[in-house]
């Protein structure tokens, strides 16, 4: 019978295919025991499956804590992550670019592995929930061939690079940031001085320092498009670097690094900043594992020190400019002519869906449609019909946004009223985007194992309440921005919202109620510049009621054209505290029950299913990834023997033997280069000479294992011969295990600190 | 390879339209869903209870299990029942057919009979679509076709008898899934039908 694999031979490049060929046979490796639940769980992270609410093999029925009765409870993915319970699969879009091929393609998957829905996150990334690890190779083969990758979309690595989705349509930028992301995402991803962080990195690139769409100022590591004069009247690119900024429980306005670094060297200073990241940011406390917390212990003068005192030091790379001659060549063309709108085109409710969902494009004649998705879902269906409509109208140029939704670029502006239609006709023409009707939300409850409220049954609430109101609302209140986050740790981004919630809980009568506590007037412009001001909590239940009692007394006491986060900070804490007093007041049970469940969860409400978030990860080594992958090279090599290739496995085992000390040198010298000659000799220098590679207790000379097979130029092959190296194989690497744990050994005494759980989008 | 790489037809789905008495609004759906995961109500491993009311045309309100999942759903215009498997299943294609008719019918079977839905839903019975949610292993296609059409209708005469239905493929479109509408002669009543595959 075919398999993906077969079907799909070729039709993706070598490297990638590969590597998700490895991760199946790490799947199978688990599987059999033969890989630790730490390095598993990293290992699956690194390619974006995701662990989800219950997968620990419990859930709360309203009444008790209940067992799922999964068969194979002693089969983990992770330490509390239990085998058979499905999880998300996160998937990398580089500045949301979304084609038709591969919104086909997520159509397929999300019908075969998930539940025909696929989910657009606030950072321009995709998602599918209730996923089985063992079918993700093969949903990771189906994406490969339409050009998109999940690795790195979770754990401890540069995660998805991000960019305004205006991007080469914005009549502001200074110039389209689209090839410099794509750019960015390539060479960051998978590069060796990426991958000993302590906690995710997220990068961001902006077209312009005024607008707000990128969000530079909560990135860890921001771009915004500057130009400084050049040779004979030319203008040199570059960009204004941002770095340490952060939301989470506690957001950190990121702090300029540098006002100009020219387009050539934003990638040594992006390895640099890495660089002094890995090997100074915290790894033990997860909660300030961020480098937002490195920049702040620093101040940014000593970090911006260090940061060029390591980039004088890395060696070049051609990497860091190859990309630049493409950059020029970048471009997109429309599918129609550009043509201006008829006067008297479309209905009454065309036109509202054009005055909130289409914004003018620089170019003439062309616009940028607005495709709003209730929180940010749209089902297989859709997205099919999404993609015919794309190639019909825009030449395909999708894009995914923070907000939640997709923006097609390069309309003509002719052709909104047939546009409107054709979407109308597949569900998707629904007018108020970026209006306080479309509530962005993170996944909450529903499948985040660290979520505490129901953020997206708050969201879907509140969007429909707001939708009915829509056309009564006032402008200035219709303007306004809801986000809705399900715990603190700031997914929907609520601290940019006019309208900010997270969910946290409260005790009353002996019971749990859910509440939301409220981030009020966040200045969006200038790539965030003001984060929202924390506020009471409310009970979740009472949460729309809040909403409009503010919004009527901004109207009511609101100066002139004063703007909501004027007036928010006008009238401060005290302003707003007498409405959270009233609202906060909760009867008991026995007067109203309702107040104790959650939105579209009628049980009663607790947290005991909250789990222990993945999305940190385990801190897992450049040198532990190493050894786990010559373990799993071995494992090849053996392969290989079994089925009569023993040249093959002969090769492989000595490859398994060279990664080893490769991941040990690793450890000492981060500028090993790849050759085998030099990794041999670093590794005999290091670790033999030195006596470190042999267990004092129990001195046997397995280093010679690797010399002796790497000194061997003119070998004779056999059966015999690849046998006896496939045995060395696996001492040698065992005892780069053993003596990896030697040199990393902590004093018995140390402390283990236990770090509060932290997620992904913020 | 793993069980979920052989390459044979194992995601399988059926959906029963439904008749509403009266309109049913979905978010209602929610407790019950929730107290049927509370009693085991259904054959699989029920793990959580999704909703997705707020897309149009969309899986409406899903049990989620282990073995694959039930819905009340809304594709293509139409409310009914739905069950498809995502996990492998055992016996030649009519036999893993038949498992997922049963416990689409199952679901069916508490659609109709829940005191909270007061009698609402039932299946409409004149019409079953019977689905191939695996493009590799049951494509779209001729080939597919030719896999999928004997093994329904085998199981469409084990329901409602030989000569008493009949088999169409319900769109070409290959990105769409493969499927089989099977227009019934005559309705029979869930507990019938289950008998029949009992």
């Amino acid at each position: 019978m075919m398999s993906w694999s077969d079907k799909l031979a070729g039709r993706m490049p070598e490297t990638l295919a590969r590597e998700i060929d490895q991760y199946q046979q790490q799947i199978e490796l688990k599987k059999q025991g033969k890989v630790d639940d730490k390095l598993f769980q990293e290992a699956r992270l690194r390619r974006g499956s995701y662990g989800q609410r219950y997968d620990n093999g419990q859930r709360h029925d309203g009444i008790a804590q209940r067992d799922l009765p999964f068969q194979r409870k002693e089969l983990r993915k992770g330490p509390e992550t239990l085998w058979d319970a499905p999880g998300m699969q996160r998937i990398k879009l580089t500045f949301g670019g979304f084609t038709p091929e591969q919104m086909e393609v997520h159509a397929d998957i999300a019908e075969e592995y998930s539940d025909a829905i696929v989910h657009i996150t606030t950072r321009q990334d995709t998602q599918l929930h209730y996923v089985h690890i063992e079918d993700t190779p093969d949903l990771m083969r189906r994406l490969a061939t339409v050009g998109i990758t999940s690795r790195e979309a979770c754990g401890n690595s540069v995660r998805n690079v991000t960019a305004c989705p205006k991007a080469g349509c914005c009549g502001g930028e200074v110039f389209d940031v689209s090839p410099y992301a794509i750019a960015c995402a390539r060479f960051l991803m998978g590069h060796r001085d990426a991958q000993d962080f302590g906690r995710k990195f997220k990068v961001a690139f902006s077209g312009c320092p005024d607008q707000g769409c990128a969000y530079t100022g909560f990135h860890d590591l921001g771009f915004v498009a500057a130009t400084r004069p050049g040779p004979e009247g030319t203008l040199r690119r570059g960009f204004a670097v941002y770095v340490g900024g952060g939301l989470g429980p506690v957001p950190y306005q990121a702090s300029l690094l540098a006002e100009f670094v020219p387009e050539d060297e934003i990638f040594p200073v992006s390895q640099a900043i890495c660089r002094i990241y890995g090997r100074h940011g915290e790894k033990k406390n997860r909660g300030r594992a961020r480098i937002k917390f490195l920049v702040a212990a620093w101040g940014i003068e000593k970090f911006r020190a260090e940061v060029e005192a390591e980039r004088r030091k890395i060696p070049q790379d051609d990497a860091w400019t190859s990309w630049l001659d493409d950059v020029p060549a970048w471009s997109e063309q429309p599918s129609r002519p550009g043509a201006a709108l008829a006067a008297d085109a479309g209905d009454a409710a065309f036109r509202d869906w054009r005055a909130t969902n289409v914004k003018p494009q620089k170019h003439n004649g062309y616009v940028i449609a607005t495709v709003k998705l209730p929180l940010g879902d749209i089902t297989s269906w859709q997205l099919r019909q999404l993609a015919d409509i794309s190639r019909k109208f825009n030449n395909g140029h999708c894009r995914t946004t923070v907000e939640q939704n997709i923006v097609m670029r390069w309309v003509s502006e002719g052709d909104l009223p047939e546009l409107y239609r054709e979407l109308q006709r597949v569900g998707l023409a629904a007018s108020g985007a970026n209006t306080i009707e479309d509530v962005v939300s993170c996944p909450g409850t529903d499948t985040c194992k660290l979520g505490i409220a129901s953020s997206r049954g708050l969201a879907a609430t509140l969007s429909e309440i707001m939708k009915q109101r829509a056309a009564s609302l006032d402008p200035a209140v219709r303007a306004l921005r809801i986000h809705t986050s399900g715990c603190f740790n700031s997914c929907s981004q609520h601290q940019i919202a006019d309208l900010g919630f997270y969910g946290v809980s409260r005790k009353v009568d002996n019971a749990t109620v859910p509440h939301f506590r409220v981030v009020l007037g966040a200045r969006r412009d200038h790539n965030a510049r003001e984060f929202g001001q924390t506020f009471g909590p409310v009970p979740s239940k009472r949460v729309p009621e809040f909403i409009d009692r503010l919004t009527e007394q901004f109207l009511a006491e609101r100066q002139g054209d004063e703007s909501f986060p004027d007036y928010i900070q006008r009238i401060g804490k005290k302003g707003v505290k007498p409405l959270l007093d009233e609202l906060g007041q909760v009867p008991p049970r026995s007067i109203d029950r309702t107040l104790y469940s959650d939105w579209r969860d009628p049980r009663e409400f607790n947290i005991s299913d909250i789990g222990i978030g993945e999305c940190a990860g385990a801190v897992v080594s450049t040198t532990e990834f190493d050894l786990q992958a010559a373990e799993q090279m071995h494992y090849e090599a053996q392969v290989h023997l079994d089925e009569g290739d023993f040249r093959k496995a002969d090769d492989t085992a000595y490859a398994a033997m060279v990664l080893a000390a490769k991941g040990l040198v690793y450890h000492e010298n981060q500028d090993v280069p790849i050759q085998p000659d030099t990794i041999v000799a670093e590794f005999r220098v290091r670790y033999h000479d030195s006596g470190r590679f042999h267990d004092p207790k129990a001195p046997t000379k397995f280093a010679e294992y690797l010399f002796r097979r790497h000194d061997d130029r003119d070998r004779t092959y056999s059966v015999e011969a690849a046998r006896r190296v496939l045995e060395e194989t696996q001492h040698f690497v065992e005892a780069a295990y053993s003596c990896y744990a030697r040199i990393t050994e902590r004093p018995a005494n140390a402390a283990t600190e236990t770090a509060p759980a932290a997620t992904e989008n913020a | 390879m793993s069980s979920h790489q052989t390459g044979e037809l194992h995601k399988i789905g059926v959906k029963w339209p439904a008749r509403e008495q009266a309109p049913l609004d979905l978010l209602d759906l929610i407790p019950i869903y929730h107290r049927w995961i509370s009693e085991a109500a259904l054959p699989d491993l029920l793990i959580d209870v999704a909703e997705y009311t707020h897309v149009p045309h969309g899986p409406g309100v899903l049990i989620i299990a282990f073995e694959g999942n039930y819905a009340y759903d809304e594709t293509g215009g139409e409310r009914g029942v739905v069950y498809y498997s995502k996990q492998p299943l055992a016996g030649d294609l009519a036999q893993r057919l038949a498992a997922v008719a049963r416990k689409s019918l199952l679901a069916g079977q508490r659609f109709e009979q829940d005191a909270a839905l007061g009698g609402k839903v039932g299946l409409a019975g004149d019409r079953l679509e019977v689905f191939s949610n695996d493009r590799l292993a049951g494509p779209n296609d001729a080939v597919g076709w030719a896999l999928l059409e004997p093994a329904v209708t085998a199981l469409a005469t084990r329901l409602f008898g030989a000569g008493k239905f009949r088999v169409e493929r319900a769109s070409p479109d290959p990105r769409e899934r493969l499927t089989a509408i099977v227009h019934v002669d005559r309705p029979e009543t869930i507990d019938t039908l289950l008998s029949r595959l009992a």
